[in-house]
């Protein structure tokens, strides 16, 4: 039997079984799919290419995917990936695995300043990030790159880009007003049902404490470890982190917290935690910021409606 | 010389360069992957370094276990067995001496290359186009070096040993040169959705079509040897050869389940993942049906032993390869460190235990002298055998949390602090890896240059 196995029979007959195979499952679908763009396809700016390939020269698609699934919760999880998003990629940059967050959406999540502070050192921003600084690329190079993310999610990422650069505008007008009115102006953007809340939960020991990690992890590289907002992504931001230590008496209610900690502030640096933090943990953390940098907590006050069952 | 065997003629020096190779290669390959995992829990540990940050350098990582410490290492016991089963000498020493040197030539400027950015960015296809072609070359050279042995034998039968490292060659050159596209030197890529099918076919068989094959070639020439019993069935070994090109070659795919590729190609893809267990299985039946009965001479011999947990460890990732191309446990596997400890059983735990067991094996054979070091050789075993078991126990279990917790709707920033010691972990039991590696680079060396024993009788 094995006397049927000549060297040309081994040679010959394992690569016409490769080229067929090649045939079929590369080939076929590359002569037969789709390849329409989808409805928020639009081709790249110079500046997002070149931004694209300092992405591509630093590994960043071993740690980043761009490729939603119907799964997927967590960041970028707005849109489910098709097929017509990636018809201007070569190569295409899905990625093999999520150690850091799915960047296919992430184009205007972000001001730009908010990008920049991260890329300097992504704890500034981030403070549980394990991504590698990026400061020895230089200023030049960091805008490309942020341009290109800016970019991600193409039409979309353009919508929400224009969102940023209006909000941009007025949360400067705001700063630059000074202190008494910023503060106003931004209770004043939250809904007014939210401004009446008080923090549901009661101040205890063991929920300062989960607001305190809950601070270290997500808050304090803006914000810093004693809430003055000089953190060490300050000197990159603009407006600059919010001091919380001016806030006592100016009526900053529970629910004024919980708001702009769930939506964040558009335009600024804020970021949205809604998708991290589940409700009990943003209480948590608004409370610690009204108990120990504010110095005045409206939590369990009024109105309360009927006595919670858990409360000691 | 006539009555001198001519085999004893030889110098060996092809299988001699590449047993270095690989011994070299495997401890910076490591020592690489040791730098990188530290990043992950250090990750302002030489901040700022462009060229050592851990995008550049996980690209070496990979491609220096595969290109430089397990294929090399293989092949070195190709480069013995060969000859050997074919009764006759290698074709050209000189030919494959300059092999390897161009190999190492390669392998030193793909490294260049990447650490200063300069990368196509297709997992396991980063290599630039110069070094593309460099690749394709030395393939070429191996295997003209190869079928012209082949050619010039005194033995009318193949064994099944000479048809894996046949195909291996022949393969994996066309599969390198369709995957990384190479006729596109600008880009190395096609666009869109197919480059990402075509990427996944390549990476996929750069396992199944390179390192798989050229194991089991080992494995099918060490294991009778060192038992000293025929192959089990020459059948088996048919139906397992003809097998697994079918099948393997179908299921790259299978690593983009989660992504708008077409719904057949995925069927494909799963169904012959699957199918898979049947070429894995045959060969298993077979390698350990030869070994039945014999397992102390398999303890005995440290060449034996490292190629024999090398099956164990296939049965292994072969089988927790097949299962995980289910959807349903992608929903928890994908995209995370589930399938990074997966590949470190593949690579290192089946075709680099075996690509180790076949360099122990030839390295008293090429030299005349016995090994350097027996206790140095089982030091290496027992370090790299806790070392990737280790790895994999945690790395599954920081798959299994961050798989869980994602779908359970938790965010990558709530999920990291969480697996921060799990990071440790994988630090730690790394350097067992790594040391593994140095001990055997010792081993090796002594072997080949300081060896003072005296000759064989």
């Amino acid at each position: 039997m094995s006397q049927k196995m000549t060297p040309t029979a081994v040679v010959v007959g394992s690569l016409a079984i490769l080229l067929t195979i090649v045939f079929m499952v590369v080939f076929w679908p590359w002569a037969t799919m789709e390849d329409s763009p989808s409805e928020i396809f639009r081709s790249r700016t110079a500046r997002e290419a070149a931004g694209r390939r300092i992405y591509m020269e630093n590994g960043c698609v071993y740690c980043h995917s761009q490729s939603i699934r119907t799964i997927d919760w967590g960041h970028g999880a707005s849109r489910i990936a098709q097929a017509g998003d990636y018809v201007g990629d070569s190569p295409i940059l899905l990625g093999s695995a999520r150690t850091g967050v799915d960047l296919s959406q992430e184009g205007g999540e972000h001001p730009d300043d908010w990008h920049i502070a991260h890329f300097i050192n992504p704890r500034y921003t981030r403070p549980s990030s394990i991504m590698p600084p990026f400061a020895w690329l230089g200023m030049e190079q960091i805008q490309l790159l942020t341009d290109y993310v800016q970019g991600l999610g193409m039409k979309n990422a353009d919508r929400r880009m224009e969102r940023q650069r209006h909000w941009k505008q007025k949360v400067i007008e705001a700063y630059e007003a000074g202190p008494e009115y910023n503060v106003r102006w931004l209770a004043e953007q939250v809904p007014e049902g939210w401004r009446r809340i008080p923090n549901p939960y009661p101040t205890t020991e063991v929920g300062l404490a989960r607001g305190h990690k809950i601070y270290q992890e997500f808050c304090l590289g803006c914000h810093g470890p004693i809430g003055d907002g000089m953190g060490p992504a300050q000197p990159w931001i603009y407006p600059p982190p919010l001091n919380f230590t001016i806030l006592k008496d100016r009526e900053i209610s529970g629910g004024i917290i919980y708001y702009q900690l769930m939506n964040g502030i558009t335009g600024s640096a804020m970021p949205y935690f809604k998708k991290d933090l589940e409700s009990e943990k943003l209480w948590d953390v608004g409370n610690y910021v009204a108990v120990y940098f504010i110095n005045q907590s409206d939590a369990n006050g009024e109105p309360r409606g009927i006595d919670a069952s858990n409360e000691p | 010389m006539p009555g001198i065997p001519t085999e004893e003629l030889e110098s060996h020096l092809t299988a001699r360069a590449f047993c270095l190779t690989s011994a070299v290669w495997f401890a910076l390959a490591t020592t690489v992957g040791m730098m990188a995992a530290g990043y992950l829990i250090a990750p302002d540990f030489m901040a700022n370094i462009g060229f050592l940050q851990f995008g550049r350098i996980r690209p070496i990582h990979v491609n220096l276990v595969l290109f430089g410490f397990v294929t090399p290492g293989l092949l070195g016991a190709a480069h013995y067995y060969i000859p050997k089963l074919m009764r006759t000498p290698l074709y050209s020493q000189k030919l494959g001496l300059a092999t390897v040197i161009l190999w190492n030539i390669t392998l030193v400027t793909g490294v260049i290359a990447l650490s200063a950015g300069h990368t196509q960015a297709r997992e396991y296809a980063e290599l630039i186009w110069p070094v593309d072609v460099m690749v394709v070359a030395v393939f070429a050279l191996v295997f003209v070096n190869m079928i012209l042995t082949i050619r010039n034998r005194r033995e009318p039968i193949l064994y099944v040993s000479v048809w894996y490292a046949c195909a291996a060659v022949v393969m994996t050159g066309t599969t390198y040169f369709i995957g990384n596209v190479v006729w596109r030197p600008d880009t190395g890529a096609l666009t869109g959705i197919p480059d990402a099918i075509l990427l996944w076919f390549y990476g996929h068989n750069i396992f199944g079509l390179l390192l798989t094959p050229l194991a089991l070639g080992v494995a099918y020439y060490v294991i009778p040897k060192v038992t000293r019993n025929p192959l089990y069935s020459h059948s088996l070994s048919l139906l397992g050869f003809w097998g697994l090109l079918v099948v393997y070659t179908h299921i790259g795919t299978h690593h983009l389940l989660q992504v708008p590729v077409p719904t057949w190609l995925k069927v494909i893809a799963i169904v012959d993942s699957i199918a898979m267990v049947i070429p894995v299985m045959v060969f298993l039946i077979n390698i350990w049906y030869t070994a039945r009965d014999r397992l102390g001479e398999i303890h005995g011999d440290i060449a034996g032993k490292f190629v024999f947990t090398g099956t164990i460890l296939y049965f292994f990732v072969s089988i927790q390869g097949s299962m995980m191309a289910l959807p349903q446990v992608q929903r928890i596997t994908h995209f995370n460190n589930w399938v990074v400890g997966h590949a470190h059983v593949g690579v290192l735990g089946f075709a680099g235990m075996i690509a180790l067991g076949g360099l122990y094996y030839i390295l008293p054979r090429i030299t005349g002298k016995p090994l350097y070091s027996r206790f140095l050789a089982d030091l290496q075993y027992w370090l790299v055998l806790i070392g990737v078991s280790g790895f994999t126990v945690v790395l599954t279990i920081v798959g299994l949390i961050q798989g869980n917790a994602w779908l359970n709707g938790e965010t990558v920033y709530r999920v990291l602090p969480e697996i921060h010691p799990y990071y440790v972990l994988r630090v730690s039991i790394g350097f067992l890896i790594a040391a593994g590696a140095y001990v055997g680079l010792y081993n090796v060396v002594r072997t080949l240059f300081f060896n003072g024993e005296t000759e064989r009788p």
